[in-house]
């Protein structure tokens, strides 16, 4: 405040002309937005006192005496009133008095700039985001309670799913958030892994600034690491035994149940065997298709509330939460027509009136509909169908019709009619909301979505080995059996929302996982195995190094610590001790890791948590645990990256918050087919 | 009290010596502030915007737009700097910190009492003399053929400004690649042909050029082809979908047949678009399994139509872009569509390869392996909106710089090495110069030499330093010599193959000399009315 005073006075004087000292002040304090100055000189002119500022020129005494004045007003405010309304604030251009590049921004601007003010703020902003998610990392890592703007409760340590929720909104800490997006785009799993690579990193990057080092000389050293580690990081691959390509996933399912169990321990330790089995069989239904692509959207998940997870189980084909129009409810060896339109009359686009003029006329009217419906009904049923999927409504008619012929499905409107015809000839119909689900039914009993109700060819029929109703526990679903299907859903089941909701964010973990899998095969140690590998050869590498770029190549090798020493400290272990074990035993033995594990995991014959968890270090290879390469290679990436974009800035303009609710993201919708 | 006040008590104003202590105040804030960013060492800085969105980038025009800058003066600096962007695409940086620089020196002289009026015209002598100085540097390029290697050298020095060195030297050979696949002798290059394509994806390092066109949409209906080999391209402007009637109509029927008659007449005129599409494909493609059909449609495609050209094998892709239906005809041959009527083979275009990609939930569809395509994509790829944004923007200025090097026919030595030699120039061109004018040429020549001085400064050398070594190198060489960033001391821009626009340091000089003479000879800053509102004002 005082040196914004002095400064002021002595601005206002070397400007030349003071004449007028009490606006030029105002100006001023509206410029550095110093309202107890503006407070001061607005007290002054209510009591008619003058701020003598006539001879100021050349006195600093007399400076020193207004300054003192103010002093003296300043403590004597006893209340201000601002009547300025507020449009006054956002008015446009006027004529600037003080120098400087923060007066030339917008009212509500910030602006940020050097290494106290940018840098080390934005560290500090990782940092702290890496502590919120840091204790939820590993099989021991604990869940977070986390109410977003909407007031929906999410109780998880799934990273991902935490920082979406929170809303981070510091340009820096959004920066390693949108990393973690990424590698949830690209891979699916290791969120958690980026944010705290990342925020280490930068942890590190703070010590070598204040050791003197530049920005650029550290992005530098990091950026060679990068590219060392990802050269070192292939020559890890675990020899398993098997040589798994992308052909013979389906004849390894033991090991692979193997992989997916280190995705799932990481977010429901215990279970990991139970649902990794579960996931692997679901995921080699999928994967038998013929096509080399593998859809994550191809495993489905229903969650059914009630009962206990043990009870999840693995069908193949589609369970749908739906009920069934019909009075068929169970049909086996089913023939099918899936129809995007409603089963009902057919009506024009533009809009058409019934144009009767007597009695007789209506009565043959509503007959005419009824004989058109019933033909059309009955050579559906002709052609030995008798399943009908629509995605709209089916007419209660036509319903009646399917009853005596055939089961049938659409997806828009079954009219009342329809649905009366669909019973008489006895098909089953059932009735999807979404055009999502349709298509996806389709997918699994290879039938042709039809626009229009009409009778499909031998091509456009689907198959299907059992189609029923179902109830488990209040719920009802329809299940589409299928042996040869390309579509598996896992039916979860649990006491809670929460419950669910966290396990279907593993199993989808574990989905990724599997699709990783189909690209790349490579497996490395987990545990901290590989990070502690690479720790070591890099600050090897680091010594061949003769310039500046060393440091920061030795911290980047450091910062591989951090993963089994988090897993440590999550465990309630010594960190430091877990370390230094590593360090020792990687001398000869470098797939030694950090190991969480129990001799007994929870089946559906033993349902209790074992009692002996236990936490030690330990081969990673005879105790089967394996992280994927690929999910690592991406997770270094973007790390790296993102703490080198973090690091690389040195100034920071941020507008003014914009006010109002967020625009809403409508991507891929489309409401016209 | 300034003379403006009686007439109207509300305005605002400052004068004389106060009003030019506000402008050369502003000029060099703004340039301060954007030193930082010039030339490849230069540091990126970050914009939050009011929604939160996040910017990182060192160019220089979009940090003026965004910067949230309200003040007279840095808004009408920032003004030249856009229309230099608009003109040229590049040197948006320079111009500010020039225009900083001329103000700071003739600062020094109005405050001896230096009347403003002399120091302008110096500066109006300096530019006239700097523009000779400019076409005397002139290195002409080579035509017919054109040298690609100058090319490259160009688009590299602007690219690697804006961007990190890795993702420049990456974008400088597609860059200039799909400049030489548009380029034709004797007609100018349209740069909107040049379509540029983003894809959140993987990382930088996997931008690549499609010499053919990538569309952000793709198939609409699921058992539609997703990959192509060997296609024929119908790119039409026509509505495939039921479209209703502009006056208000309505039907009239009194038995259910009358009605379905009325359905399905009211689809007729539809469906007999879509089947004349359908016997043109029979036509081209025959029973020909290796040849297959693409419709890509300006207008929508109703679910019926689709289903109908999804049964036949043709991809189709309705809604496409406007600028795109342009570029398809020249990437890949045939004609626009606007009806269905005499279609012939010669309409359609040809690729070998059509393909669509999808991430997550969004559907890119390529065409690509087009036969001597005169569009060409520039498709990028990133992790982040902020990678993409700069991305982007660095590929806009990339471009500019290589159609602004065929266009002059002639580059110009770059790394400072023209402020250099120009400095050099006018120092001997004051002395010709009778009466105080000098002045004005004499903190011209000073004022250019801000640019090497930035260069070497972000670059972390010491200016004066890096100064000094090169007006030493040039007075012994003769030679135009620049900063080398790595190190510091001088080099030899051809040789380094560091080369800058003609255009850009003409429009500079011009520019940064007319402003800063206009802002030099203000003496008032008025603002009327309004000032009511406020409490404390009188």
């Amino acid at each position: 405040m005082i040196t914004a005073i002095i400064y002021l006075v002595k601005i206002t004087i070397t400007r030349g002309r003071i004449n007028d000292f009490k606006n030029q002040l105002l100006e001023e304090a509206d410029y550095f937005e110093l309202l107890e100055l503006r407070k001061v000189i607005l007290r002054t002119q209510q009591n008619n006192q003058e701020v003598p500022v006539a001879n100021l020129l050349d006195s600093n005494l007399k400076i020193y005496i207004v300054l003192k004045m103010c002093f003296f007003l300043l403590a004597s405010v006893s209340n201000y009133l601002d009547f300025r309304p507020d449009q006054k604030r956002r008015m446009a251009m006027r004529v600037p008095k003080a120098p400087g590049f923060a007066s030339m921004m917008k009212e509500g601007a910030k602006y940020m700039h050097g290494l106290d003010e940018a840098v080390y703020r934005n560290i500090n902003a990782c940092k702290e985001l890496c502590e919120t998610t840091s204790s939820s990392f590993g099989p021991n890592g604990l869940n977070k309670m986390v109410i977003n703007h909407i007031e929906k409760l999410f109780v998880t340590n799934d990273a991902a799913s935490i920082l979406r929720e929170i809303d981070v909104v510091h340009p820096a800490a959004k920066i390693l958030m949108l990393a973690s997006e990424m590698q949830e785009k690209e891979v699916g799993d290791g969120t958690n892994y980026v944010i705290l690579f990342a925020s280490k990193l930068l942890e590190n990057a703070e010590d070598l600034l204040r050791m003197g080092l530049s920005q650029s000389e550290i992005i530098d050293g990091y950026l060679l690491a990068m590219s060392k580690a990802l050269e070192i990081l292939p020559k890890l691959e675990l020899d398993v035994g098997i040589k798994l390509t992308k052909d013979n996933l389906n004849e390894h399912d033991a090991l692979i149940s193997k992989i997916l169990q280190t995705a799932i321990s990481s977010k429901l330790f215990g279970y990991h065997e139970f649902l990794g089995e579960l996931v692997t069989r679901a995921c080699l239904v999928v994967s038998n298709d013929g096509t080399h692509s593998f859809n994550v959207d191809n495993v489905r998940v229903c969650k059914i509330l009630g009962g206990g997870l043990l009870q999840s189980s693995m069908v193949s084909g589609m369970v749908l939460k739906r009920e069934i129009d019909s009075e068929v409810t169970k049909v086996q060896q089913a023939k099918i027509a899936v129809y995007s339109c409603p089963i009902d009359i057919q009506v024009t686009e533009t809009k058409g009136t019934v144009l009767l003029k007597s009695a007789d006329e209506l009565l043959s009217f509503s007959k005419d509909e009824e004989t058109g419906i019933e033909s059309q009904i009955k050579a559906i049923h002709d052609s030995g169908i008798n399943v009908i999927v629509s995605g709209g409504k089916i007419g209660k008619l036509f319903l009646y019709y399917i009853y005596l012929v055939l089961v049938h499905f659409t997806f828009s409107i079954l009219g009342e009619m329809a649905l009366h015809f669909l019973n008489k000839y006895q098909i089953m119909a059932v009735r999807l909301m979404s055009k999502f689900d349709l298509r996806r039914v389709a997918k699994t009993i290879d039938a042709v979505v039809l626009p229009k109700l009409r009778t499909p060819t031998h091509e456009e029929i689907g198959y299907c080995d059992n189609i029923y109703l179902d109830e488990i526990g209040d719920t009802s679903i329809v299940v589409f059996k299928h042996q040869k299907s390309t579509i598996s859903t896992i039916i979860l089941r649990g006491s809670t929302e929460q419950i669910l909701d966290d396990c279907e964010r593993a199993l989808d973990d574990a989905v990724n996982n599997f699709k990783a899998l189909t690209k790349e095969q490579a497996l490395l140690p987990g545990g901290g195995a590989a990070e502690i590998e690479l720790a070591q050869q890099l600050t090897t590498y680091a010594q061949t190094c003769p310039g500046i770029e060393q440091y920061a190549i030795k911290r980047y090798a450091e910062t591989f610590d951090c993963i089994p020493k988090i897993l440590a400290e999550n465990s309630g272990c010594k960190s430091t001790e877990i370390l230094a074990k590593l360090y020792v035993g990687h001398q000869d033995n470098k797939n030694l890791g950090f190991l969480i594990g129990s001799n007994q995991a929870i089946t559906k014959e033993r349902t209790t948590q074992p009692i002996d968890i236990t936490c030690e270090t330990s081969d990673m290879k005879l105790n089967a645990l394996y992280d994927l390469y690929i999910t690592k290679k991406w997770a270094l990436l973007f790390a790296t990256k993102a703490a080198c974009t973090v690091l690389s800035v040195d100034e920071i303009i941020c507008a003014k918050p914009a006010g109002g609710p967020k625009p809403k993201e409508n991507k891929g919708w489309d409401n016209d087919d | 009290m300034s003379a403006i006040t009686t007439l109207n008590p509300k305005a605002e104003s400052a004068r004389q010596a106060q009003a030019l202590a506000i402008n050369i105040s502003a000029a060099r804030g703004l340039a301060e502030m954007l030193k930082t960013n010039l030339g490849p060492k230069g540091t990126m800085k970050m914009l939050v915007s009011g929604a939160g969105e996040i910017k990182i980038t060192k160019d220089g025009n979009t940090l003026l737009h965004e910067m949230q800058v309200q003040h007279p003066t840095a808004s009408l600096i920032a003004r030249a700097a856009t229309a230099q962007d608009d003109i040229t695409g590049d040197g948006t940086t320079s111009i500010v910190l020039l225009i900083g620089e001329l103000l700071k020196q003739a600062d020094l002289y109005i405050s001896e009492g230096l009347h403003p009026r002399i120091v302008a015209e110096g500066f109006e002598l300096a530019k006239k003399e700097s523009l000779n100085v400019l076409d005397k540097l002139k290195i002409p390029l080579k035509t017919n053929p054109i040298d690609r290697e100058i090319l490259v050298q160009i688009a590299r020095t602007s690219l690697r400004t804006k961007l990190t060195l890795e993702n420049a030297d990456l974008l400088t050979e597609i860059v200039v690649d799909a400049l030489l696949t548009l380029h034709e002798d004797g007609k100018p290059i349209d740069l909107n042909m040049v379509e540029i394509m983003e894809m959140m994806h993987r990382t930088e390092s996997d931008s690549r050029l499609v010499r053919g066109i990538v569309m952000d949409h793709g198939g609409r209906h699921p058992s539609m082809p997703k990959a192509l080999k060997n296609a024929y391209i119908l790119t039409c402007n026509v509505s495939l979908e039921y479209e209703k009637t502009e006056v208000n109509a309505g039907f009239f029927y009194k038995n259910a047949e009358e009605r379905d008659r009325l359905v399905s007449s009211e689809r007729k005129f539809i469906d007999d678009r879509v089947q004349k599409i359908l016997d043109l494909k029979k036509k081209v493609c025959g029973d020909d399994k290796t040849k297959h059909f693409v419709v890509i449609n300006q207008k929508g495609i109703d679910p019926f139509s689709l289903d109908a050209l999804a049964k036949e094998g043709i991809l189709a892709l309705r809604r496409a872009k406007r600028r795109n239906m342009e570029r398809l005809t020249l990437a890949c041959g045939g004609e626009a569509m606007n009806s269905l009527e005499d279609l012939t083979k010669d309409c359609l275009g040809y690729a070998e390869d059509v393909y669509e990609h999808v991430l997550g939930e969004e559907k890119f569809t390529f065409v690509e392996g087009c036969k001597n395509p005169k569009s060409v994509t520039i498709l990028l790829k990133g992790s982040t909106k902020y990678i993409m944004n700069q991305l982007k923007d660095g590929v806009r200025d990339g471009l500019r710089s290589v159609v602004n090097a065929i266009e002059d026919g002639c580059v110009i030595p770059g790394a400072g090495a023209l402020e250099i030699v120009t400095h050099q120039a006018l120092t001997q061109y004051k002395e010709q110069v009778k009466g105080r004018a000098r002045l004005g040429i004499q903190a011209f020549a000073e004022a250019l030499l801000i640019i090497p001085k930035a260069v070497a400064q972000n670059a972390g050398h010491d200016q004066q330093d890096t100064i000094v070594k090169l007006q030493h190198e040039y007075a012994n060489s003769k030679m135009p010599v620049g900063v080398d960033v790595t190190s510091g001391e001088p080099m030899d821009p051809k040789s380094a193959g560091i080369y800058d626009n003609y255009r850009v340091k003409k429009q500079l000089i011009h520019s940064s000399t007319s402003i800063a003479t206009n802002l030099i000879l203000v003496d008032e800053i008025l603002r009327a009315g309004l000032s009511s509102l406020r409490p404390g004002a009188q």
